[in-house]
């Protein structure tokens, strides 16, 4: 079912019982004197759960934090959230629940290109709304240009960033045969574009590209994809993917001796991809000792960053459920991962931004309250800043290798991968 | 239920007759069927295409390809579409819906061709690709692949549709004609009837002691009940001479 929903009710001890407003001062829509009510849509079931679950759950961490203390200006902070299965027709659906129906004060933590942008044009159809979508888990173009960049807010750094930073390295240490598996939507193809501008930048195209469908599971084969690549004789692999079908090719690469390095996006979900490649092997390394992932946000094994520590504080101290009645298949949550990082750290800018708003809280006021966001320290080392021709807080891409069974930050590209 | 043997030639008849009338009609619609439908389904294709390259001149100039991917992704949902492809101006494939890769028949081929072929790809099947240019073919073209096995279906199942209800017509047509030959020839029965039972009682009481039920044939007045008229006329009067003498006075 994609339609499920679940507000999250924690934290509710301590906050301020309601404030009094005169009739002229009332709180705009999905707004309460006690709440702020955000809509989000991702997936949970399906063979990309792990991405929607992780994120939510890090997300949650953070809300959790702020509602046990005294909210947001006194007002706690909810989410309602649906389960889409990282399916368009579904996202819209939502969508247009939480719109409409619920009339969250807006859209938080969606999952997915393919998803977001069948969305974006119905936040454009009810702009008079002014509901805006922040933070989606997406480096895709469609939420960063026109027409659809206005009404969207974006913290991690795009797929044109990851993937052009893949290839500039993979081309410094000598490998310019660069091919690419991808989804065969939306997603894939911004990937697929990322990379071939890279290329482009150096004198060189893609040399080999094979696609699958959104969906597929890890048990799928990907012997006709990692064929096809094969025969293009690549020096590398860029994947752009989910984590199943991801971790299904780099296991069928190897079977089949395609002995190269293969590097992920960040969307791939890297604890969940290695779980899969690791998982009831005897010799795991050989697996994934040619995975390099690009990352959006920083190592969360690296404790000398601030922000890190207190997402590991905080994962340990609330450890998030997942939403229980939209998360029906088995699942079994990472105590850390990039992606519940990334939620946190999502969670945390957006309480700033929450608390910035001029009483009472409207729509019309959150671009203001955005673009008031100048270098502020998220606790990543990079300084995030919003405005009007800058509608994506974080620049920065991150290169992780498996060591010893765990991503690991890559510090030197020439040792590890030079031909 | 027994047709006389008198209208049995008119019965064989009238059932070719109908049969041709079903046969070439069935034929006719099988062919304007199949014409209309693969017409419009070329035509509905052309369409398409024409559709996404409009759209794709501002996707291609303003904004980025997991648009246009995303715009051929919603249109190869619908139903006998099953592949899409973009090639810009330099033939390079842009934004396609091919798993796992493009097909070596396709890679082969000239992507600013915007004709509409047949094409067998190995694996999938066969198909009709219409195109449209981008731009004039300045920006490339849009190339829309049709299922003609799912197009094949559907023809079959619009003309056995046809069939079915021409069949339907042709069987109960057949028994309304066995029925109506029959209320046709019942008359001729049974003035046939009256004259074997007259003819039994020749000699005998005369022809009003014939049964009552076969002398109701004389109170007909159609053409039935003339012949009988006209037979007992001819026995009162003792042969067709008397007869013919006895009616001209």
């Amino acid at each position: 079912m994609f339609t499920r929903r679940s507000i999250m009710t924690t934290g509710l001890a301590g906050l301020a019982a309601g404030r009094v407003f005169g009739a002229s001062s009332a709180p705009g829509a999905g707004v309460t004197d006690t709440e702020f009510v955000l809509g989000m849509s991702a997936a949970f079931s399906g063979p990309s759960r792990g991405l929607g679950i992780e994120l939510y759950r890090g997300a949650t961490a953070y809300f959790e934090h702020v509602n046990g203390r005294e909210g947001v200006g006194g007002r706690r902070v909810a989410l309602k959230t649906y389960d889409d299965g990282y399916q368009p027709d579904p996202s819209v659906k939502n969508t247009m629940t939480l719109m409409l129906e619920d009339e969250v004060f807006l859209l938080f933590g969606y999952v997915g290109t393919p998803t977001v942008t069948r969305v974006l044009p119905m936040l454009k159809k009810f702009q008079d709304r002014g509901m805006y979508l922040f933070f989606p888990f997406t480096g895709a173009q469609p939420q960063r240009q026109p027409p659809y960049g206005d009404f969207a807010f974006n913290l991690r750094a795009s797929y044109a960033q990851e993937t052009a930073g893949l290839v500039d390295n993979f081309v410094r240490v000598g490998r310019r045969r660069i091919a690419v598996f991808y989804q065969a939507d939306a997603y894939g193809r911004s990937g697929w574009a990322g990379v071939r501008a890279a290329l482009g930048r150096h004198g060189e195209r893609i040399a080999g590209e094979a696609s699958y469908r959104r969906g597929t599971q890890f048990t799928a084969s990907m012997r006709p994809q990692v064929e096809i690549l094969k025969a293009a004789e690549p020096d590398a692999v860029v994947c752009i993917g989910a984590y199943a079908a991801c971790a299904g090719f780099a296991r069928d690469a190897v079977d089949l001796g395609l002995r190269v390095p293969i590097a992920n996006l960040s969307f791939v979900g890297s604890e969940n991809l290695l779980k899969l490649l690791a998982e009831g092997r005897d010799d795991p390394r050989a697996y994934t000792d040619r995975l390099v992932n690009s990352q959006v946000v920083p190592s969360y094994e690296d404790t000398s960053i601030p922000a890190v520590r207190e997402y590991r504080e905080f994962m340990e101290r609330y450890d998030p459920e997942p939403p229980a009645d939209l998360v029906q298949e088995a699942y079994t949550p990472f105590p850390h991962s990039f992606v519940s990082l990334e939620g946190f750290l999502n969670a945390k800018l957006l309480v700033e931004v929450l608390s910035r708003l001029e009483e009472p809280p409207t729509r019309v006021d959150l671009e203001r309250a955005v673009f008031s966001v100048k270098d502020f320290d998220l606790g990543i080392g990079e300084r995030v800043s919003f405005g009007p021709e800058r509608r994506q807080g974080l620049q920065q891409v991150y290169y992780t290798v498996v060591d010893e069974g765990r991503f690991v930050t890559l510090d030197d590209w020439q040792k590890r991968f030079a031909i | 239920m027994k047709v006389k043997r008198l209208f049995q030639k008119t019965l064989f008849g009238v059932f070719s007759l109908f049969g041709f009338i079903g046969l070439s009609t069935s034929i006719l619609c099988v062919y304007t069927v199949d014409t209309h439908l693969s017409e419009e389904y070329v035509s509905n294709s052309q369409d398409i295409a024409k559709t996404i390259a409009d759209a794709s001149v501002d996707i291609l100039l303003n904004r980025d390809l997991s648009t246009l991917q995303s715009l051929i992704d919603q249109f190869v949902e619908i139903q006998g579409i099953r592949y899409i492809y973009v090639t810009n101006e330099a033939g390079e494939y842009l934004a396609h819906t091919f798993v796992p890769g493009i097909p070596e028949e396709i890679l082969a081929g000239d992507p600013s061709n915007t004709e509409t072929v047949d094409r067998n790809l190995p694996g999938m099947g066969d198909f009709v690709e219409v195109g449209s240019p981008i731009l004039a073919g300045v920006a490339g073209a849009v190339h829309v692949g049709m299922d003609t096995d799912l197009i094949a279906l559907k023809i079959q199942r619009a003309i056995g549709q046809q069939v079915y209800l021409i069949s339907i017509v042709f069987v109960v047509g057949v028994f309304a004609a066995i029925w109506l030959v029959n209320l046709a020839a019942r008359p001729v029965g049974d003035v046939l009837a009256y004259a074997v039972a007259v003819a039994r009682d020749v000699g005998g009481e005369g022809e009003d002691a014939v049964d009552a039920r076969h002398r109701r044939v004389l109170e007909r007045d159609d053409e039935a009940g003339q012949l009988a008229r006209l037979f007992l006329h001819c026995l009162r009067n003792g042969g067709p001479g008397e007869a013919r003498s006895g009616a001209a006075s």
